[in-house]
């Protein structure tokens, strides 16, 4: 890659001198073959096997292959008038909206801290925020577990200080499964956050303290204003990553809590009905999809001057 | 009228005392003082510059006043009344920074209405001030735009209009010019300073460059290593120097070593001593009484030395630059001692030239204190 750059470098050069202005701003042959790997791998790993699924939903059910001859919309209308495959889609975006607020409440002060402290611990806490990521998903959840069970850590601990008598419900249900969530996609919340607030220049705050602004009116006015775009990606992420999220509502949401992965996964591998699975994929996919534009139509005004 | 009340200018502005007793300030981990040892008192409706290299503590000083940082000991006073230990809200002081420092998300008018906004001032009155001062800085036209879609001279002066409209006690500026290009910073000097004598606020500007402190300020002081070298009018800063640093700084000056000889009786503003030099005895001229035998350094400008070929000293022309309107000449007298002269170009003398030449007594000044 390095090659085609120091190859392109002399032509550019030219250009200017002859000044051969009709081709500034266009991406060069260069640009292109330096996104070619990455479009390659975006063609054969999503494009091809979305447009498979796509395929896939339209056909009809079969038994003992995939799907069987013919084209038909059954499967759509199955997901969408069956009041059951509603219902978990209902659910499924409800623990979005509910995984994503807390993980903003949770997020924004670490992140605020992250962005401007200068002490030599600052390091640590990074590791410790991107720690939810270094261990797999499934022992990540079989450590809330130990934790969240009936018999588990919390409830031992209260029942012998004598807080409780009986052990609370805090797993097999949507919240052990939200509070598993928002440990995991606390950091992709923070993440973004911290890049934005850093890019805050400090002197703002101070032009608008001399201006009469107290420390609090600061925050209001100025600085979650101006947290936007990070609020924006951060929510976004967090929000689409819970709705597909398969292993912890799986684990820590027991028969109570199903989701649409979860659905999704059962039709595909249990119930071998691999175009209705399918279709109900897709009818999560286009919904995660239709929010996350609706949302970031909504909040592009607050950001009008920040771009 | 007593000392407390302020008074009113044309505009009807409030103007304001600014007084710095004892200012002292020291940085955690920092091997010296930002700010040493500093007094300073304005008066009213003065444009005053604090003026040095960077590292005199001049921000310093400026950000003492705003409230960004509390001095050590000091004490700073608006009038009669001690802000010292007042957050920087509740100080009613605008400030201009280095970067502008304008609010992105919000537009130029927005920008305007914040610091009318947190002092709960209604919507006509909001919209009367942002307009008056919008028509004062010249951006009407721009109220609707966003910080980015500005110029950077526009951007300074919505920054300026900004610190203006909450029409507060007193004004700082902190190097606003440092990052406008040449010719925009000679206009917005000359801009900025008619905008402050029209308001009559009383000003605190810190800057490193001399000739917009120079041309800009009622009074300059002169800041080196955290404490206050001289406090004066730009003339007496740049005629008058109290200290070989402040002669060293502003402008460029001939320093030459010496003895005072004694007083003589030649007229002028100033009492001229003769003073023993490397050159000979050398006519200067001081305000205050010098003992005979002192040392004490001479200061001559290099516009002040003229060609003449019965002057009393001589020298070898070693050296010749054309800059434009001046030459430079570098000039080997007797004893060692170089000097710079300036001329006009059509007086421009040839390198490897001996030269004679004179300077008036009342511009070569004497500095008594010790280097």
């Amino acid at each position: 890659m390095n090659a085609v750059m120091t190859a392109e470098a002399p032509v550019h050069g030219a250009d200017r001198l002859h000044g051969r202005r009709a081709r500034k701003g266009r991406p060069g042959r260069g640009a292109f073959w330096l996104i070619a790997p990455a479009l390659v791998l975006i063609g054969v790993f999503l494009v091809l096997p979305y447009l498979n699924i796509i395929g896939m939903s339209l056909r009809p059910t079969a038994v003992g292959a995939p799907y069987g001859a013919g084209f038909t919309l059954a499967n759509y209308a199955n997901a969408l008038g069956d009041g059951y495959i509603l219902g978990v889609l209902a659910d499924t975006l409800l623990l979005g909206v509910t995984t994503v607020p807390i993980c903003l409440l949770l997020g924004y002060p670490v992140a605020y801290h992250l962005a401007r402290t200068r002490s030599r611990w600052g390091g640590l806490l990074y590791v410790l925020v991107l720690s939810p990521l270094l261990v797999g998903v499934v022992v990540r959840s079989f450590g809330w577990l130990i934790l969240l069970s009936g018999n588990g850590v919390i409830n031992r601990a209260l029942i012998d200080l004598g807080l409780i008598s009986t052990a609370l419900q805090l797993m097999n249900n949507r919240l052990g499964v939200t509070i598993a969530l928002v440990h995991v996609f606390l950091p992709f919340m923070i993440l973004p956050l911290v890049g934005v607030i850093q890019s805050i220049d400090p002197t703002l705050e101070q032009a608008a303290r001399s201006l009469g602004a107290s420390r609090l009116k600061v925050f209001w006015r100025l600085v979650l204003p101006m947290s936007w775009p990070g609020i924006q990606a951060g929510t976004s992420l967090v929000f689409v990553l819970t709705l597909s999220a398969y292993v912890t509502p799986v684990m820590l949401g027991g028969a109570q809590v199903k989701t649409m992965s979860v659905l999704v996964v059962q039709n595909l591998i249990d119930n071998f009905q691999w175009p209705a699975g399918a279709a109900q994929a897709l009818v999560l996919s286009a919904c995660g999809m239709v929010a996350v534009w609706l949302y970031a139509r909504l909040t592009g005004r607050f950001m009008k001057g920040l771009q | 009228m007593s000392a407390s009340a302020p008074t009113r200018t044309a505009t009807g502005r409030r103007t304001t005392r600014v007084s710095l007793d004892g200012l002292r300030k020291r940085f955690d981990n920092a091997p010296a003082p930002a700010i040493a040892h500093l007094d300073l008192k304005t008066e009213e409706g003065e444009f005053i510059s604090l003026l040095g290299p960077s590292g005199c503590g001049k921000t310093t000083t400026l950000r003492c006043v705003a409230g960004f940082e509390f001095p050590d000991e000091g004490r700073v006073r608006l009038n009669d009344e001690d802000i010292t230990d007042l957050p920087p809200e509740k100080r009613d002081i605008g400030m201009v920074f280095q970067n502008y420092a304008l609010f992105p998300h919000l537009t130029v008018w927005r920008n305007l209405a914040f610091g009318l906004e947190m002092r709960g001032i209604g919507k006509a009155e909001c919209k009367r001030r942002i307009d008056d001062v919008l028509a004062m800085v010249q951006l009407t036209a721009m109220a609707e735009r966003y910080p980015r879609q500005l110029s950077g001279g526009q951007q300074q002066r919505v920054a300026l209009a900004r610190a203006l409209v909450i029409e507060p006690r007193l004004l700082l500026l902190d190097e606003p010019l440092a990052n406008l290009d040449a010719v925009l910073r000679e206009d917005m000097r000359v801009f900025i300073r008619e905008l402050q004598k029209r308001v009559g606020i009383t000003t605190l500007y810190v800057t490193h460059d001399q000739s917009e402190a120079m041309v800009m300020s009622d009074r300059v002081a002169v800041m080196l290593g955290g404490r206050l070298l001289q406090f004066d009018v730009p003339e007496a800063i740049y005629m008058r120097p109290r200290s070989v640093e402040v002669a060293r700084f502003i402008g460029r000056s001939n320093l030459i070593e010496g003895r005072v000889e004694g007083l003589t009786d030649e007229p002028g503003p100033y009492p001229t001593y003769r003073v023993s030099t490397a050159l000979g005895s050398v006519p200067a001229s001081h305000d205050q009484p010098l003992a005979t035998g002192q040392p004490v350094h001479v200061t001559i400008r290099p516009e002040a030395i003229r060609w003449r070929n019965d002057g009393p000293y001589a020298g070898l022309v070693q050296s010749a630059y054309f800059l434009g309107s001046t030459v430079e000449h570098m000039v080997q007298c007797a004893g060692g001692q170089s000097l710079l002269v300036q001329t006009s170009p059509g007086q421009r003398a040839e390198a490897g030239a001996e030269a004679a030449f004179a300077f008036d007594p009342g511009h070569a000044w004497i500095i008594a204190a010790a280097p």
